[in-house]
């Protein structure tokens, strides 16, 4: 089929096998291969937001470093731990955190903003969500980039280990596309989630253990292990600190993707016949 | 072959009532069962109603109505974006709707960065892009202004801008709503030739407009849309008649 070529979903071609998740899963298929377009649209985003501002995308790296530092201080001194271990451990935290919360947030409102577009070109949905994914890397990575001069300052002994941190980190983007795309389409149908995302997202900074170390807290380990977020953080942070995340993590993360990309599916099917009529 | 058919497709647009589209009412009704507060029933806009239509290759149909009549919303279902709620659309061939021809620019971009990010949207690749960008600089005349962000075009200059990226791709089904608003003279003059030009490339051709002049210049054909349901369809001069007659 030539790329805008239109065939509705309810015309009757002669040789389509009708499964139920089809036109969900062919949306996620379309959408994610398509990375031309929402990486460029992505970067533009970024662009945007960025070019008129001095410091520009940089700006995102100071405010985090500013962030990991006096949380840092103040914390080591409040839990009374070693500040050359307590900073680089609060530091990976906030930075896989900062991803996973702009992101789920920002799931919210992809389809709204995207709605001019929704409403003249028909293009996947998953697109929408892969553009805001795109730019909340590219965030990610400036302040990702704060961990070099953490390490060198604090002597944080980085082995080839440590290298499992970047399937670990992608495992946790992998996740955060198929939340964000359930997301975004409950939000766009109803229109208070962002509140209740927003003050999930608040609460479980504080729950999951990215100020706090599990250690500090004995009884924290189940808290600790029913929490998904705590599984997706270890998977990064463990092998930047020189442990392994346990197995545990693995598989919490796996079979989340797994389940995960399932429900996006069944969203994007059920999505498609109306989600421009939400708009 | 381009060919466009609809089968007795209707849209109906759901307003959600108060509280229909919370999700903390929603989840709270579920729990409480009902008690809490009556679900109000949610209004349903019939845009379009039953509507049958076919479209062969190479025929220019115009489209008439009054606002409000769904005409927007008879494009929008035949660019793809608003699938039917009854009824059922095929459409076969490239579709370029030219509904908002400013679709995806980005104020503080420069010319050339929106005409990527633009083409891009419209489903240019790459390599049709950079061949396009000459074409563009001819014909939008902005010369260097092509360099520095939008946010400091006229109005002009950017429907200039605009209209020559969304008329470089090779459309088989071309969608028309309103396009051409503000411009000068030479620039209209221009741009006539370039719409007539993509026009003569297309297969297909719809278009909407409250001018008589432009249906009468682009068209053969006529659809007056009344209330979301067809009033008339058939030549020109019949369907126009019959139009201003009901006014």
């Amino acid at each position: 089929m030539t790329q805008g070529a239109v065939r509705s979903d309810l015309a009757v071609p002669n040789l389509d096998i009708h499964h139920p998740l089809l036109p969900g899963a062919r949306d996620l298929r379309d959408g994610l291969l398509n990375w031309r377009l929402w990486s460029m649209l992505g970067w533009n985003d970024i662009q945007q937001r960025y070019r008129r501002s001095a410091f520009g995308p940089f700006w995102i790296t100071i405010s985090m470093a500013i962030f990991i530092v006096l949380l840092g201080f103040i914390y080591s001194k409040l839990f009374h731990q070693d500040i050359a271990v307590y900073l680089p451990y609060i530091a990976i935290g906030l930075i896989t955190w900062g991803f996973i919360s702009g992101t789920t947030t920002e799931s919210c409102g992809v389809f709204i903003e995207n709605a001019g577009i929704i409403k003249q070109i028909r293009l996947p949905y998953s697109i929408y969500t892969m553009r805001m994914i795109w730019r909340s890397f590219i965030v990610f990575l400036h302040t990702a980039v704060l961990m070099i001069p953490i390490a060198i300052f604090f002597h944080m002994n980085i082995g080839w280990s440590a290298l499992l941190a970047i399937p670990g980190m992608l495992l946790v983007v992998l996740n955060q596309i198929w939340l964000s795309i359930v997301i975004g389409v409950v939000a766009t149908r109803f229109r208070d989630t962002v509140q209740l995302v927003t003050t999930a997202i608040q609460i479980s900074m504080f729950v999951t253990p990215i100020m706090w170390p599990v250690s500090a807290i004995p009884d924290a380990r189940f808290i600790a292990d029913i929490n998904p977020f705590y599984h997706m953080i270890q998977l990064v942070r463990a092998p930047l600190l020189g442990e392994v995340a346990a197995p545990l993590s693995w598989i919490v993360v796996l079979v989340m993707c797994v389940v995960g990309y399932g429900l996006a599916a069944v969203a994007l099917t059920r999505a498609h016949p109306k989600l421009v009529y939400w708009l | 072959m381009a060919s466009i058919i609809l089968s007795n497709a209707s849209v109906e647009i759901p307003v959600f009532a108060v509280g229909n589209n919370s999700l903390k009412t929603t989840l709270l009704r579920k729990a409480v069962g009902g008690k809490f507060a009556q679900t109000g029933s949610n209004l349903l806009i019939n845009a379009l109603n039953d509507v049958s239509i076919e479209v062969r290759d190479g025929e220019r149909i115009g489209l008439v109505g009054q606002n409000g009549a769904g005409k927007t919303t008879l494009l929008r279902v035949l660019a793809g974006v608003y699938p039917p709620t009854s009824g059922a659309v095929q459409v076969i061939g490239r579709v370029s709707p030219m509904f908002d021809i400013s679709l995806g620019m980005s104020p503080d971009s420069t010319g050339i960065e929106n005409i990527k990010v633009c083409g891009a949207l419209w489903g240019l690749s790459r390599a049709e892009i950079a061949a396009g960008i000459d074409d563009i600089v001819e014909f939008t005349e902005l010369g260097d202004y092509l360099k520095i962000p939008v946010r400091t075009y006229s109005a002009g200059m950017l429907l200039r801008l605009s209209f020559a990226i969304a008329t470089l791709r090779q459309p088989e089904i071309l969608l028309l709503d309103e396009v051409i608003g503000v411009g000068d003279a030479s620039f209209m003059v221009k741009a006539k030739a370039r719409l007539k030009e993509v026009v003569s490339r297309a297969q297909i051709l719809v278009v909407s407009s409250h001018s008589e002049s432009i249906i009468r210049d682009l068209c053969e054909k006529v659809i007056w849309l009344d209330k979301g349901s067809v009033a008339a369809f058939g030549a020109v001069d019949d369907v126009l008649a019959a139009y201003n007659a009901s006014v």
